[in-house]
Formats: structure tokens, C-alpha cells, sequence
């Protein structure tokens, strides 16, 4: 019998994949992303990681773009390219974590306030008010100062204040669910709170809270660039937003050393420009009321 | 000549599968001073050609044939010209008084917004404009500080009548109104529509009626025309078509609103009516929400294989009393016991109380998941009980109960794949898949079209017969009650006010509310109606209580 349901959920899984594939912008944001997170996996396997060794380095120092350095060398004579390149393992790591994180957090608070009602959703939403209007960047700084530093760090920072959006939003779909008759029927039927939620709630909450981690995603790269370029990020691994710090730090600026500034700056752009592409194009086929106004 | 001429109207809409043809050359006349009645169900194509008379159709529809307004054709018309003749010459009151007015102006001068479009005269002066304000709300029976009120102030009944006055501002020769009373009540529709025969007779206008209920235009209108398929497939005098249709379609839609009292309409016989034990009893139910009492100590037992029809109209707490005696809400006071023994109050107790006791709701578009399988939403139950046994049989067997035949061939559709009647055979179907002794059912044919009610009453009817299966059906229709039930509670205002078996209650009732009730259903083949609506009734405040 699950065959059934499964060749109706592959039929509509082809049908929502033709119509995203129709539009070019969202298809030209998945390229980006696969190409990548293809560069991202494959940098140990063809690049040399003592390459990042302040130690080992034998270039000279801000050398501009040349056949052998291609973006150049930063102030210790490392490879600007081999720097960018493995930057963006730890850029993608830590903006899917962080994304993780805060859309389960948001997920759980939203319908959990949403389904429960009354005090529950009273103390759970003050909770969320709470968070959202904390400014996140002062959150995000103080956390990462009092915590060790380290990936976890950045990664646990950014999770925990990006969540109050999307808690807001999926509690507002939520509620629009619930107040549907088939949720009526279901309790008729016998069904917990488990069913109710597991079975109704979700799949049509789901659609959403994917839209909403696409568009976090590229919020949360950002987010850690930032901390890094201020200098709160984990020391011991190279991120984009470390090496503008490093290049803020020893004064590319006044070397006129461009090559050590654009790299890893138009990383930050492509990864969140095709984030954004990607959740854009996914909410316009998910959503079908957004689809009019295009 | 006649107010209004269709000749040979057709309208097509051009949709993403190609043209539609929602009417197909369509004649019709209405003179002044008249009421025509336009009947059918939902989808017939009778909005479409009232909304042909003022060019208000979508703009992907092509239309052929004439509109003659006075003798003047619709079509040909300029768009000066035409704004000018709408709402001046002729005007609609809307369907869904809810929706059509708007909510953050008052209802004065939403009245007056055509009187100043068209330039009524004395309708510069602002003082001249509240006069006349205050003549149409009288002419529609409302006090004239109606006009200072926001519409969420004004109940049903109150913005449906605010809708004619506005549809009268201009002093229109025809009047089409879609629907009048469709969302109202019983006693509320008949002051409604005792209200449009007045105005039709005092103002010499036309009036075209369009209902998917016949004894609505049997007690308002002169003539009848019944639509199928965006054609006209019968016309004549009212009193003629209703008392003697020709067509299969007209003699079904007739049979859907059976007359109270007429032996023919019964389906119950004497040899049905059991008595077997007590299954479920209410003792002194009552619910508060807050300071409001949505049921006031109800009284009410269902017995094993009886059907018991809970009357009454929307804001009398019936449906707070189908939820609490489901135990979806707990009563203030009083209590509800099932088989001797009062529900439970635990998750798991109630669980199994659950496989005795089933809801079908209301609107089956909206009591299914529109993301799950026919197949899916008969199994729900069936996986939330963890029921053992082979469960696309139990499936099957719950489906053909329904009958819905053959059950293997639904399995896999979704529900918008499915029509009215089908989808609240599935919702039936995902009630009994449980086995109950006890079927609840909130208004279970409102929401479809009449040709399908019979249907599903007949279906209720034989579950009874076959499975012994009792039956609390809720509903504002008392032919409803007069077709299926054995027993009939009447309440009004979160009180049970009457009850017995539906002869003694709806032939000879006691109290003055169900004289009430009954005089207000829309009576036909010549019955005289007793003394119209004596009873002074307080309206009960608009509650959103069902």
C-alpha cells in the first residue's frame, strides 16, 4: 500500500523539481551551490593543507596575482587561493549548522506555542519577543566572548539568535493548520497530540521551515564572516572572515593589496547570493500565492 | 416591453484546458413588478448569467447571444454608459453579506456611496444624503441609526438587509439577487425574503432570484426557471414546476427539500424505530466560555440504533454540544456517560471512547487533508488505534460501506479528485473503519448540492439499518429531521426546548420557538402558512459559536 503513496510522493516531488528547474535564477543559484560545495569537499583531496602553515610558507609576502600564485599571496606568503578555497569548507559548515540548529529551535517553539495554546504559547512567544528583539550581532559578540573559542562557539551563537523568526513564522502557519476542520476530524478520530502534530502539522509546516533554512543559511554565513572579520572566530582554522581580518589586521589596505580583500568578499557574495536564489525560486514553487505577483 | 430579455445567451470562459461553456444559449424575459427565480446547482451557470446582465464577468469570458436592459443590449454598450446603467438601472445584492460590505466604513455610507457616484439628486447635501439614508434603512426595516454601525456590529440577518438597501439606493427598476440568504437562518431567511416580496410589490421593480433552494423560491417568486449544465431544462409558474416537475433534474432538486409533514418525504417507518438500550446521555450539560453560556444544562439520550436530529440555528450551542458530548470539550457542569459509565477524562481513556463514538463534520472539503489519500484518511483511525488485522481490507470493507464501489479503485485519489458527495462518503467511510455504535454529525448535507443530500440521508439510513448504527444528526433544517430521524431535540439558546418523536414535535409542537422554526420554513404546493412569525424571538447576540 506504501507503494502507492510513495509513487504519488515521487510524482510530486518531479513535479515541484520541474517547476523550480523553470526558473532560471533558482536553477543558476543550484549550480553555484553544487559547484561549491563540490570545491569545498574536494580541497583536501587536490590541494596540499601545509599549504596553510604559517611556518612552511616560502613565498614571498603580498606578491600581487601571478602564474604561480594566481590570487597572489597574503602578508605571511601563503596562497590567497589556497586560503579562499579551504575558507569555504569552514564558511559552509558553520552557516548549515548554525541554520540547523536555529530552524529546530524555531520549528519546536512554533508549533509547540502554536498546538498548546493558552500559557504555554503565553511564556513561549514572551520567550521568543524576548530573543527577537535582543540585537543578535550584540548576542552573537557577548556569546562568543564568554564561551571558548571554536567552531561550536560560532556555531552555537549564530543558532541561538536567528531562531525567533522562524518560530514566529512557522507558529503562524501552524495556527492557520490547526484551525482547519481535517484537525478536528483527526482528534474525533482518537488521535494524540503526537498524530495531530506528526501527521497534519508538519507536512504542511515542512514546505516552509525548508524555504526559511534555505534564506537562513546565507543570513548565517554573514553572521560568521562578521564575527570572524571581528576577530571572535575560531583562530585556529581559516574562514573568509578571518582572512579579511587578517587582511584588516596587517594592512592590506595600505599594501594595496586587493587580491588579499576580494577573494574571500565575493566567496561571502556567491554562497549567499545562491542561497538566496535557491530559497527565492523554492518559495515561489512552494508557496503558489507568491506565484501571481512575480 | 420587457424589463429584462436574455436571448440566446451563451457565455464561454477560456481556461488553462480550453474553453468552458458555462451557459449555453439561454432565453429568458422578466417584466416589471415580477420575480423570476433561477434554481440549480452549484456550477449550473446561474451566477454567470446573472452577472452577464451588468458585464461584471471575468474578463476571459466571451459572451454571445443579447443582454436587453430596457431594450438596450448590455453588450453594446459604451463604458460610460454602462457605468451608468449599473446600480442606476440595474443592481445586485451580492452573495455572502459578510464578504460584500466593507469593514472599515460605516454602513451609512457605504448606502450612499452610489447615490454620490450617480449622482442622485439632492445628493450633494450631505443632511439630504442622511435622510435618504435613513428612508432606505426604514424601507428595509432598520432603525436608521443602523447607518453609524461598522458591519461586525450588525448580525447576519441585519447585513444581508443592509445589502438590499444598498442595492435600492438608486432607485433601480431590477433587482438580481445571488444567493440572498443562503448563510442565514431559518426564521432570519424568511423575514428576508418576506422583506424582497414587499419591496417587489411596493416599488414595481423586477426581481431575479437565484438559489440552489427551491422552497426559497417557491415562497418568493412568480416564475421558475431550473438550470443544469448551463441550460435551462425547465420553466414555468412556480407553483407549477415545484408541485409538478417535468424533468429529472427539477424532481430531484424538489425531493431535496422535502415539505415537513408530507408521508411521501418520510424514509423512516414505524418497524425502523427501535428501542433498544440507552447509548449515550447528557445529564445537565453545560459550557461556559468565559461570561458567555454556550449550552445552558442540556438534557438529551440517544439510544442503540435510533436517530435523533438536534435543531436549532447557529449560536443555539448545538455544535458546543456535539463537541462536548464527543468529549472534544469538557462541560462546565453536568455530565456525559456512555453506556451507564461517564467519559473519560485521561488521553487513553477518551482514546477508546473514540472507537465508539464518531464525528462526520460538516464541509468534507475541509475535513480532509488535502495532502492525504482517500486510502490514508480511511486508515487514520484504523493506524491510530493500531487495530490489527490486514488494514487495506478493513480499508475496503469501510469504503464499500460508504459505498464507495469498488473501494481499490478510490484508494489512491486525493480529495479535491473527488466530488462533494464522494469526499463526505470518505469522511463517513473514516468514521466507520472504526466500528462505532455512535455516528455524530454536524450539519452532514449542508455543504452539498441537494441532488447529493438525498444521497447521503439514505446512506445514514441504511448504515442504520445494517450495522444497527445510532445517529445525533445536527442540523438548522427541519425537512432534514422530518426525512431521517425517529426522535427530534429543538434548542434554542443553549437550551433543550422541546423534545419527543419527530411527529408529536414537528406536527404538533409544543413550545412557541419550534412554531416558530416551522412557520419559517419556506412552505410550497399551496400550504398556508399559520399566523407569520407571532413569536416576538430574541435574536440571540451574532455568536461565532456554531
Amino acid at each position: 500500500m506504501t507503494a502507492i503513496v510513495w509513487q504519488r510522493r515521487r510524482a510530486a516531488a518531479r513535479a515541484t523539481w520541474r517547476e523550480f528547474a523553470a526558473r532560471r535564477g533558482g536553477l543558476a543559484g543550484l549550480i553555484g551551490l553544487a559547484v561549491i560545495t563540490l570545491l569545498a569537499l574536494l580541497a583536501p583531496l587536490v590541494t596540499d593543507v601545509s599549504g596553510l602553515d604559517v611556518t612552511r610558507a616560502t613565498a614571498r609576502p603580498w606578491q600581487p596575482p601571478s602564474a604561480e600564485y594566481w590570487l597572489g599571496t597574503d602578508h605571511n606568503g601563503r596562497s590567497v587561493l589556497l586560503l579562499t578555497w579551504w575558507g569555504t569548507r569552514v564558511s559552509l559548515v558553520v552557516g548549515l549548522a548554525a541554520t540547523v540548529l536555529s530552524v529546530l529551535i524555531g520549528t519546536v517553539v512554533g508549533i509547540a506555542a502554536a498546538h498548546f495554546g493558552g500559557w504555554a504559547s503565553a511564556v513561549l512567544m514572551r520567550f521568543t519577543d524576548f530573543f527577537l528583539v535582543l540585537p543578535s550581532m550584540v548576542l552573537a559578540i557577548a556569546l562568543s566572548t564568554v564561551l571558548p573559542r571554536g567552531l561550536g562557539t560560532i556555531v552555537l551563537a549564530i543558532g541561538v539568535t536567528a531562531w525567533p523568526a522562524t518560530a514566529r513564522l512557522v507558529r503562524a502557519q501552524t495556527l492557520a493548520v490547526e484551525a482547519r476542520p481535517f484537525i478536528e476530524r483527526a482528534q474525533a478520530l482518537g488521535g494524540g497530540h503526537g498524530h495531530v502534530i506528526g501527521r497534519h502539522v508538519l507536512p504542511a509546516v515542512l514546505p516552509l521551515v525548508f524555504v526559511n533554512t534555505t534564506l537562513t543559511v546565507a543570513s548565517a554565513i554573514v553572521l560568521e564572516s562578521t564575527l570572524s572579520f571581528l576577530g571572535l572566530g575560531d583562530p585556529t582554522r581559516v574562514s573568509w572572515g578571518s582572512l579579511l581580518h587578517a587582511a584588516n589586521v596587517h594592512g592590506a589596505v595600505s599594501q594595496r593589496a586587493w587580491w588579499f580583500l576580494v577573494p574571500p568578499g565575493l566567496g561571502v557574495v556567491c554562497v549567499v547570493l545562491a542561497f538566496t536564489l535557491c530559497g527565492r525560486a523554492l518559495e515561489t514553487v512552494l508557496n503558489p500565492r507568491l506565484k501571481g505577483e512575480r | 416591453m420587457n424589463l429584462l430579455e436574455l436571448r440566446d445567451l451563451s457565455v464561454h470562459y477560456r481556461g488553462a484546458r480550453g474553453e468552458v461553456t458555462a451557459v449555453r444559449s439561454v432565453s429568458l424575459g422578466l417584466e416589471a413588478g415580477e420575480t423570476l427565480g433561477l434554481a440549480g446547482e452549484s456550477g449550473c451557470g446561474k451566477s454567470t448569467v446573472a452577472m452577464s446582465v451588468l458585464r461584471l464577468l471575468p474578463r476571459d469570458a466571451r459572451v454571445e447571444g443579447q443582454v436587453l436592459l430596457d431594450g438596450e443590449d448590455v453588450r453594446g454598450m459604451s463604458w460610460g454608459r454602462l457605468r451608468a446603467v449599473r446600480w442606476a438601472a440595474a443592481s445586485v445584492v451580492f452573495q455572502g453579506a459578510m464578504h460584500a460590505l466593507n469593514p472599515v466604513h460605516r454602513v451609512g455610507e457605504q448606502i450612499a456611496e452610489p447615490m454620490r457616484l450617480h449622482g442622485v439628486t439632492g445628493s450633494a447635501s450631505s443632511s439630504s444624503v442622511s435622510s435618504s439614508v435613513s428612508a432606505l434603512l426604514d424601507q428595509v426595516e432598520l432603525p436608521a441609526r443602523t447607518a453609524r454601525a461598522y458591519p461586525h456590529e450588525l448580525s447576519g440577518g441585519q447585513k444581508q438587509r443592509v445589502m438590499i438597501a444598498m442595492a435600492l439606493a438608486c432607485e433601480p427598476r431590477l433587482v438580481i439577487a445571488d444567493e440572498p440568504t443562503t448563510a442565514l437562518d431559518v426564521v432570519v431567511q424568511a423575514q428576508v425574503l418576506d422583506l424582497l416580496k414587499r419591496l417587489v410589490s411596493e416599488r414595481d421593480i423586477g426581481l431575479v432570484m437565484i438559489s440552489h433552494d427551491l422552497s426559497v423560491l417557491a415562497s418568493t417568486c412568480d416564475r421558475l426557471a431550473v438550470m443544469q449544465h448551463g441550460q435551462i431544462v425547465e420553466e414555468g409558474p412556480a407553483r407549477q414546476v415545484i408541485a409538478a416537475p417535468t424533468h429529472p433534474h427539477t424532481q430531484t432538486l424538489a425531493a431535496a427539500f422535502p415539505t415537513v409533514g408530507d408521508p411521501a418525504s418520510r424514509h423512516v417507518t414505524a418497524s425502523d424505530t427501535s428501542t433498544g438500550p440507552v447509548l449515550l446521555r447528557a445529564e445537565g450539560v453545560r459550557v461556559d466560555y468565559g461570561t458567555t453560556t454556550a449550552v445552558a444544562g442540556v438534557d438529551l439520550e440517544v439510544r442503540a440504533g435510533e436517530i435523533v436530529a438536534l435543531v436549532g440555528q447557529s449560536g443555539s450551542g448545538k455544535t458546543t454540544l456535539a463537541r462536548t458530548l464527543l468529549g472534544l470539550q469538557r462541560p462546565t457542569a453536568g455530565r456525559v456517560l456512555f453506556e451507564g459509565a461517564e467519559l473519560p477524562r485521561s488521553a487513553s481513556g477518551l482514546r477508546a471512547y473514540r472507537r465508539q463514538v464518531q464525528l462526520v463534520l460538516q464541509d468534507p472539503t475541509s475535513a480532509l487533508n488535502p495532502r492525504h489519500s482517500v486510502y490514508e484518511a480511511v486508515a487514520e483511525g484504523l493506524r491510530i488505534h493500531r487495530i490489527a488485522g490486514d488494514e487495506p481490507t478493513q480499508v475496503a470493507e469501510a469504503l464499500s460501506h460508504a459505498e464507495l464501489r469498488p473501494p481499490e479503485r478510490f484508494f489512491p485519489s486525493l480529495p479535491h479528485e473527488l466530488s462533494g458527495g464522494q469526499r463526505q462518503r470518505v469522511v463517513i467511510a473514516g468514521a466507520l473503519a472504526l466500528g462505532p455504535r455512535l455516528l455524530i454529525a454536524d450539519e452532514p448535507v449542508a455543504s452539498l448540492d441537494a441532488s447529493v443530500r438525498g444521497e447521503i440521508l439514505a446512506l445514514l439510513l441504511r448504515l442504520r439499518r445494517e450495522l444497527d448504527l445510532a445517529a445525533l444528526v445536527i442540523t438548522h433544517d427541519l425537512g432534514l429531521a422530518w426525512t431521517i430521524a425517529d426522535r427530534v431535540a429543538v434548542m434554542y439558546q443553549g437550551e433543550l426546548v422541546e423534545q419527543g418523536t419527530v411527529e408529536q414535535v414537528l406536527l404538533a409542537p409544543r413550545h412557541d420557538y419550534t412554531r416558530t422554526l416551522l412557520a419559517a420554513v419556506p412552505q410550497h404546493q399551496g400550504s398556508t402558512r399559520p399566523d407569520q412569525l407571532s413569536v416576538e424571538l430574541r435574536l440571540p447576540p451574532h455568536r461565532l459559536l456554531g
